[in-house]
């Protein structure tokens, strides 16, 4: 009885775990297969423990070329989304203008589609203009989907400014191009990066759109795609591992050094006579 | 400041000064560059699309739009399999995410305590890992004889799923199974994500007057919590949903041809096939369906800001 | 401050100087056009509910929201359409808007270095010991508390040496006992910079304590404009009679005027008025709202009405209840004129007898009772009948 109410107190607790676990299971198979030293061209089944393929990251041809290829196609995307994401965030906060609806409803359906529809369509696009698929084809799209995310993000943060800041600004001497430098983006600064991270995240793990316009070009996610076909090299998990742990570390690491900050801030909050 | 374009002009204007136009064209200039990024490469493509799909010729000597419909009643008679399959295959992976991502929403929203900040970084941290390379792990997990079909065998879990026809045999790969595990995994964080958010903001002081005012935990649950988090589920199963349905990813390299989504369909039409009516008349079917199931979930659960 | 060339030698830098200026959003008058003028460093007070059109005028000052007429002087000079940046005046804003981003130093240096100025530590180090703020300047607004805030809000103003400071609701967010010690210290910093100040409130006390002059606003018009006592005391209208203060009124009939003194009917009995002390028209047999402020008036047991003297108003009733709030006992009386008199009796001697039931007689100078025009709503000004509502706040957003 004493046991089913202390599993009835911690049912949610309990399903909530079983979730994570369920969400880094994969996670986990991955860092143990890159150890692998498979006997085939897959890397499916366990056979015996290596670190052949930490040692020799870059040993399959094309991988790191598509990393790098991969990384810079995510930094000009971010960058672009960003830019054009951040302004119109801007004007959709903070000016009146006629049809507003058809603006919102053109940031929101690239949210709302399929990715596939829109690589399908983005496609057609581009064979009826003739264009040559590659890099500026798929930083193009890559662009036009991150957008949104952006806008969102940014969006949300400038909603909740006051106004009031801004008119301080400007009561105090500051002209509309100053008020915008010292103030209004300082303070929409976390929602802008934000968005950024997201849109870099979105880019560089994106696979339907880029599949469908790279022609011949090849990302990181479409190496593993086609490894997935053709054979799959320990390498791939070594990557994923890494990618996984740089990321966990430098968010530890971020929290660590606010938290630090934080603590700092109240001692000295604390020691100083009110 | 936004009231000053409103303002209706100054009565008869006292001085030589003009009236102030304070950022008249701003909005316009902050808009067009991305609007027209998203007109030209979002919208204009769909047009191209609806049009080449009523277009009739052949790769070599060129298409020509002949307004030729019949193409979307071919595309529907022979595919009409893969859509069914795509819409059941991500509604089950919708409910299965949000029956797996509620429970630790609420965990991190109410129960994490100090290790709250380290769950959302474990829910968030394996998006950084491509998710390709994490598919392709469930071809480890869900090997044929490995542990876990091995433990499903040995609880006759397998038998039942078998005769419901979610697997075949003693196997779980290549088995409508297996795609939509894949795909309840895929798309998890965007349903706990949403969900968080909106758990998080209902004040824990209101399932303490819950409580006050007699309401059984579970009761609680229902009257109180569940109706206030609705704007997270319903962003969050449309999140789900939406990618879920087109995505093709999950049914070619956890499935068999026996799981191809109308994705899988489009894709190989587009990129190998290279039938491109076909494919342009199946993505643009997909897109209004999604459409049409988008505004009806939408106003059936009266909540219109999405985002 | 860097556009404009300093009239302050002049000696009328700091009026500011409103001619017809109005505000309408739609169809909706937030301001009727007005005319006003603030004279150099006076401490002037916009007093009203909130939606009377007052924070909206001083945004019209500050140029934050451009007038639909008239225009805005300061001094000799017309500011009506220069954008806020230009203009020589600053602004305390409602709940600060002190930036979240920098810390305390760099929100006060804020206006100096926009104006280009480079060296500023050391004026900024003499403002914020000015407003006793001289440990906390590396902190950020957050580690502040609301007390805090608002001086630094008061120091970023006053840096850039304004002709005018306006001050919007600088009080509202704090808690009572802050706020009395906040006020003597803004009357305090005004004394000594000099400056003029013109400051929107909705709390009667706290315009009161603070101002010289007092404007009472309501449906976007000034009703009254006046000094503290004089507000207070000759009110000309029910709304100013209520808004500060309370009043007792009973309506009465013109019954014969004699030198300075109308002779009013009310009920049975007779009340005496000032002719001084009324501006409504007072034909014999006409109609007048006479007023007495509830701390004027003395409370008689009825066994004792014999020793009240002579030449005294005075009225008849019943306690109907009594609340004793230590400095004094609040009495609502029930009196065939008038159906709930308040009556504020200093605790010096407490008459036991004077509890719900008793029957009493109120008494008070003639020289206290003012007179009204008896064509306006009794309850104007009262907190039931307080008005538009939020309609100001949506409007200012």
């Amino acid at each position: 009885m004493t046991f089913v109410n202390w599993l009835k107190r911690r049912l949610v607790v309990i399903a909530g775990l079983l979730t994570l676990a369920y969400l880094l299971l994969p996670n986990i198979v991955v860092t143990v297969f890159s150890f692998n030293q498979p006997k085939g061209r897959f890397n499916y089944e366990w056979q015996e423990f290596s670190t052949e393929a930490w040692q020799d990251p870059c040993g399959v041809s094309g991988l790191c070329g598509s990393l790098t290829l991969s990384l810079r196609i995510a930094l000009w995307a971010t960058l672009g989304a960003t830019l054009l994401g951040t302004m119109i965030a801007f004007a959709l906060v903070r000016y009146r203008f006629r049809a507003r609806g058809a603006v919102n409803s053109l940031i929101f359906l690239p949210m709302a589609m399929p990715e596939v529809v829109m690589a399908a369509s983005l496609l057609t696009l581009f064979l009826n203009m003739g264009a040559r698929l590659g890099f500026w084809t798929i930083l193009i799209a890559h662009i036009m989907f991150c957008l949104s995310f952006v806008v969102v993000a940014v969006k949300a943060r400038v909603m909740s400014m006051d106004p009031r800041l801004e008119q301080a600004a400007q009561d105090l001497y500051a002209g509309p191009f100053q008020t915008f430098v010292r103030v209004t983006l300082p303070i929409a600064a976390p929602g802008i990066a934000a968005g950024a991270l997201l849109a870099f995240a979105l880019s560089f793990d994106d696979f339907i759109i880029t599949n469908f316009n790279a022609g011949s070009t090849v990302t990181f996610p479409m190496f593993v795609w086609g490894s997935a076909q053709r054979g799959t090299p320990v390498q791939i998990n070594v990557i994923g591992t890494a990618m996984f742990v740089i990321a966990v570390v430098l968010v530890l690491v971020a929290m660590a050094v606010g938290n630090r900050r934080d603590r700092r801030k109240a001692q000295k909050t604390h020691r100083s006579p009110l | 400041m936004t009231t000053v374009a409103e303002a209706p002009p100054r009565a008869p204007a006292p001085e030589t000064e003009p009236p102030r136009k304070r950022g008249r064209w701003t909005p316009y200039l902050l808009l067009v560059p991305g609007l027209l990024w998203l007109l030209v490469f979002f919208a204009l493509p769909v047009i191209y699309q609806a049009s080449t799909s009523v277009q009739t010729g052949s790769l070599e000597e060129g298409y020509e739009v002949t307004w030729h419909f019949a193409t979307y009643w071919d595309a529907l008679s022979e595919y009409w399999p893969q859509f069914v399959r795509s819409v059941l295959y991500a509604a089950s992976a919708t409910v299965l995410c949000l029956l797996l991502g509620y429970p630790l929403a609420y965990l991190i929203a109410f129960r994490a305590g100090r290790w709250r900040n380290l769950i959302m970084i474990l829910v968030i941290a394996p998006f950084f890992t491509s998710f390709l390379i994490r598919t392709l792990a469930w071809k480890t997990i869900l090997a044929d004889g490995g542990p876990v079909v091995g433990a499903l065998d040995t609880l006759h879990v397998l038998d039942v799923t078998a005769w419901l026809g979610w697997t075949v045999g003693d196997r779980v790969l290549a088995t409508p199974l297996a795609v939509v595990c894949g795909l309840t995994y895929n798309f998890l964080p965007f349903m706990i994500l949403p969900l968080y958010t909106s758990l998080e903001r209902i004040d824990p002081r209101l399932h303490e007057a819950a409580n006050d005012l007699y309401a059984r935990p579970s009761t609680t649950f229902r009257k109180v919590t569940f109706p206030l988090s609705m704007p997270g589920v319903v962003s969050g199963t449309l999140l789900t949903f939406i990618p879920a349905t087109g995505d093709y990813v999950n049914a070619d390299l956890l499935g068999s041809t026996d799981t191809r989504m109308v994705g899988n369909v489009i894709q190989s039409q587009f990129l190998r096939i290279l039938d491109y009516p076909t494919a342009a008349a199946l993505s643009f079917i997909l897109m209004a369906a999604i459409l049409f199931m988008v505004m009806f979930y939408i106003r059936r659960s009266g909540t219109e800001d999405l985002v | 401050m860097t556009t404009t060339k300093d009239t302050t030698a002049s000696g009328n830098g700091g009026d500011v100087r409103l001619t017809g200026i109005g505000k309408t959003y739609g169809s909706f008058t937030a301001v009727h056009p007005l005319d006003l003028t603030v004279p150099q460093g006076s401490f002037f007070a916009l007093l009203g509910a909130s939606g009377c059109g007052k924070t909206t005028t001083l945004r019209m000052i500050a140029g934050l929201e451009e007038p639909t007429s008239g225009t805005v002087h300061l001094g000799d000079q017309d500011v009506t359409a220069l954008p806020p940046y230009k203009r020589p005046v600053n602004t305390v804003f409602q709940s600060y808007a002190l930036f979240p981003h920098l810390d305390i130093f760099e929100n006060v240096a804020f206006g100096l270095r926009r104006r280009g100025i480079r060296s500023v530590k050391k004026q900024v180090e003499e403002m914020l010991e000015l407003v006793q703020l001289g440990e906390q300047a590396r902190k950020k607004p957050h580690q502040l508390s609301g007390g805090q805030q608002q001086r630094v809000a008061v120091a970023r103003a006053l840096i850039n040496h304004p002709k005018v400071l306006l001050l919007d609701e600088p009080l509202g967010a704090l808690d009572l006992k802050l706020r009395r010690q906040m006020q003597l210290e803004l009357k305090r910093i005004q004394t000594e910079v000099g400056i003029t100040f013109v400051h929107v409130t909705h709390d009667q006390e706290e315009a009161m304590t603070m101002a010289d002059t007092v404007a009472v606003m309501n449906a976007g018009r000034v009703e009254q404009l006046g000094s503290p006592t004089d507000l207070y005391e000759n009110p000309r209208t029910t709304f100013v009679a209520n808004f500060l203060g309370t009043s007792n009124f009973i309506e009465a009939e013109v019954d014969a005027k004699s030198g300075d003194e109308i002779v009013l009917k009310a009920g049975g009995g007779k009340l005496v008025l000032p002719r001084a002390r009324t501006n409504a028209p007072t034909p014999t047999g006409g109609k007048v709202l006479v007023g007495v402020r509830p701390e004027k008036i003395s409370l008689t047991h009825a066994d004792d009405a014999g020793g009240i003297p002579e030449g005294r108003n005075r009225i008849t009733g019943r306690i109907a209840d009594s609340s004793f709030i230590g400095v004094s006992t609040q009495f609502v009386v029930d009196s065939p004129v008038c159906p709930d008199f308040e009556v504020y009796v200093q605790n010096i001697d407490r008459d036991t007898r004077l509890v719900p039931g008793a029957e009493v007689v109120l008494h008070w100078n003639p020289a206290h009772t003012f007179g009204l025009d008896a064509a306006q709503s009794l309850l104007a000004g009262t907190v039931g009948s307080a008005g538009a509502g939020t309609v100001e706040e949506e409007v200012a957003r």
